[in-house]
């Protein structure tokens, strides 16, 4: 009555250049914690040799 | 020569204020919901009494200052400086009335904390709050920081898209990125809340991961998802992000924080379908530069200083941090007195540098902007090559913020300005703040924190701190929320009404 249907499909196709937008930002900030996570252990197993 | 002031300045300030005053009696009325929802009837009153007074006030303030007449910069300019006033005054009544700050003045405090972003706080008793206060508290952060009290309210209420346009100036927030202003504020709004959301889903998962039920664990999740998104750092817990000593609440409260830190534009651009963008900004490199810089070096000295020797301890103490106070967040993962008592000098002093530098313009945080930071490198960098290159070389210096942008002297000198008045107000809250005895790399960390819009403390904030660093730190809070500017040209604006009057 008035409702469409929703479908997971096209609501992803509709919104994808959003979603990968969200996605690649999220992206950016998990591409921070690794590499910092790197230093950190880097530089932690690197100081008993100093 | 400039124009004296007249009353129809005035009217056209008033009036548009009076939209404020709607807004915000509308926001006070949210928390009720929470009110009813947690039983916590004994504090409706509150939000009523507040949310009154702001109707009350904005009916009489449009109904004596109504005027025809069209909103010029100047006005606009005035209007977002006195906004950032007088919403956070009249979000205090709530804060107030529930005895939740010591007096008035913390109450007040409180309230310019949130809708500025900051997060310093002056509450008593965080951890047995209720509910709806707690709610309000972060509330105003991402309605007033997070999306925008000024131009939801003239977007919503204003009589024409100019008043908007230029009330986005007005509080330092030109963002020229759609056709019209009504478009721009909806795209803010639904960026805002995708990012609420993920954000909430994200913060309860961890938060159950971390021990919690998961009804708490919503309340917490919303809490933080909205002040991490608008890099404001309030928190439901007293000791911060501490509370929960969870590895996953702090990862996304990083993930949170950096979203926040972008600018709209970018988001705009990213979120439009142009992904490579978010590699190619000047201000995601600049980002990228300090935070790794930054990080690198606190956690060198947190190892070298055998504060902290483990890997995972220099990720979660000393890189947080650094993310925590380059967005302008404040998020903290160590009790406050730690930083004064313990935390070696280097690192907190490179903690202040982060918090003075802040996050992207146009955006959430706060702090000089690292747009104007990667200007002044690109023209220190142009002038270096000057000096290297043959005399008859060409240098041609851009950038690129969405699109290439050439590096003129307007450029340049805009940048310059804002960081010199940033950096002369620092010096002065600095100043002040060791005047009352406190160590200078203490006064300077709270100062910047106070400055940039961040919320990190070093104990210094506290309900027994001395009145005059509490009006201190509300007007650098305050500055630092409009980019200083916008307070010069109101005291311009009132200094003139006073020496000519006020014409007809």
């Amino acid at each position: 009555m008035g409702l469409r249907k929703f479908s997971l499909v096209s609501f992803l196709k509709k919104n994808f250049d959003f979603i990968a937008g969200v996605l690649s930002e999220i992206g950016l900030a998990a591409a921070i914690i690794a590499v910092a996570m790197v230093i950190c252990m880097l530089l932690a197993s690197v100081k008993p040799f100093l | 020569m400039i124009p004296a002031v007249t009353r129809e300045d005035l009217k056209v300030i008033g009036y548009n204020l009076s939209k404020i005053c709607y807004v915000t009696g509308a926001v006070l009325f949210l928390p009720i919901i929470v009110a009813v929802i947690y039983s916590e009837f004994d504090t409706i009153p509150y939000f009523l009494i507040g949310s009154a007074i702001a109707f009350i006030l904005g009916c009489l303030v449009s109904h004596f200052l109504y005027t025809k007449k069209e909103m010029e910069l100047k006005h606009a300019v005035c209007m977002a400086a006195l906004a950032w006033l007088l919403a956070p005054i009249l979000a205090s009544v709530p804060i107030l009335l529930s005895n939740a700050t010591a007096s008035g003045l913390d109450a007040c405090f409180e309230s310019v904390s949130g809708f500025t972003g900051t997060g310093l706080t002056l509450t008593l008793d965080i951890d047995h709050l209720s509910h709806s206060i707690n709610f309000l508290r972060h509330f105003l952060q991402f309605f007033g920081d997070g999306i925008g009290i000024i131009v939801v309210s003239l977007s919503i209420l204003g009589k024409t898209e100019m008043s908007s346009v230029l009330a986005f100036k007005g509080e330092a927030k030109d963002m020229g990125i759609r056709p019209s202003i009504v478009r721009t504020s909806r795209m803010i709004i639904k960026i805002a809340v995708a990012f609420l959301i993920i954000g909430t889903i994200l913060f309860t998962a961890a938060g159950i991961t971390a021990g919690l039920d998961p009804g708490t664990a919503v309340f917490d999740g919303l809490n933080h998802s909205m002040t991490g998104y608008a890099t404001g750092g309030f928190s439901t817990r007293s000791q911060n992000l501490l509370y929960y000593h969870s590895v996953w609440v702090e990862v996304v409260a990083i993930v949170v924080m950096v979203l926040g830190a972008i600018n709209f534009n970018l988001h705009y651009v990213v979120l439009g379908g142009r992904r490579r963008e978010i590699l190619k900004n000047i201000e995601v490199r600049v980002l990228l530069f300090m935070l790794l810089t930054f990080g690198l070096l606190v956690s060198a000295n947190l190892l070298f200083t055998n504060f902290y020797t483990s890997g995972e301890a220099l990720f979660r103490k000393g890189v947080f941090h650094v993310i925590s106070a380059q967005t302008t967040t404040g998020f903290q993962t160590v009790p406050p007195s730690q930083f004064m008592l313990m935390w070696p000098v280097f690192s907190m002093m490179l903690l202040s540098a982060a918090m003075v530098i802040g996050g992207s313009a146009n955006s959430t945080s706060g702090g000089i902007k690292m747009l104007r930071v990667g200007v002044l490198l690109k023209s220190f960098w142009g002038d270096v090559k000057r000096v290297l290159l043959p005399r008859t070389a060409v240098v041609r210096g851009s950038f690129h913020h969405i699109e290439d942008t050439p590096l003129t002297d307007t450029v340049i000198k805009g940048a310059a300005v804002i960081t010199i008045s940033y950096l002369i107000l620092f010096s002065v809250g600095t100043a002040i703040t060791a005047a009352h005895g406190y160590g200078l790399e203490d006064s300077m960390f709270e100062t910047s924190s106070a400055l940039g819009n961040v919320g990190l403390s070093c104990g210094i904030t506290s309900p027994s701190m001395p009145a005059v660093l509490k009006v201190t730190y509300m007007f650098l809070m305050w500055a630092g929320k409009l980019e200083i500017m916008a307070v010069f040209v109101l005291f311009g604006f009132v200094i003139l009404g006073l020496r000519k009057g006020i014409k007809k």
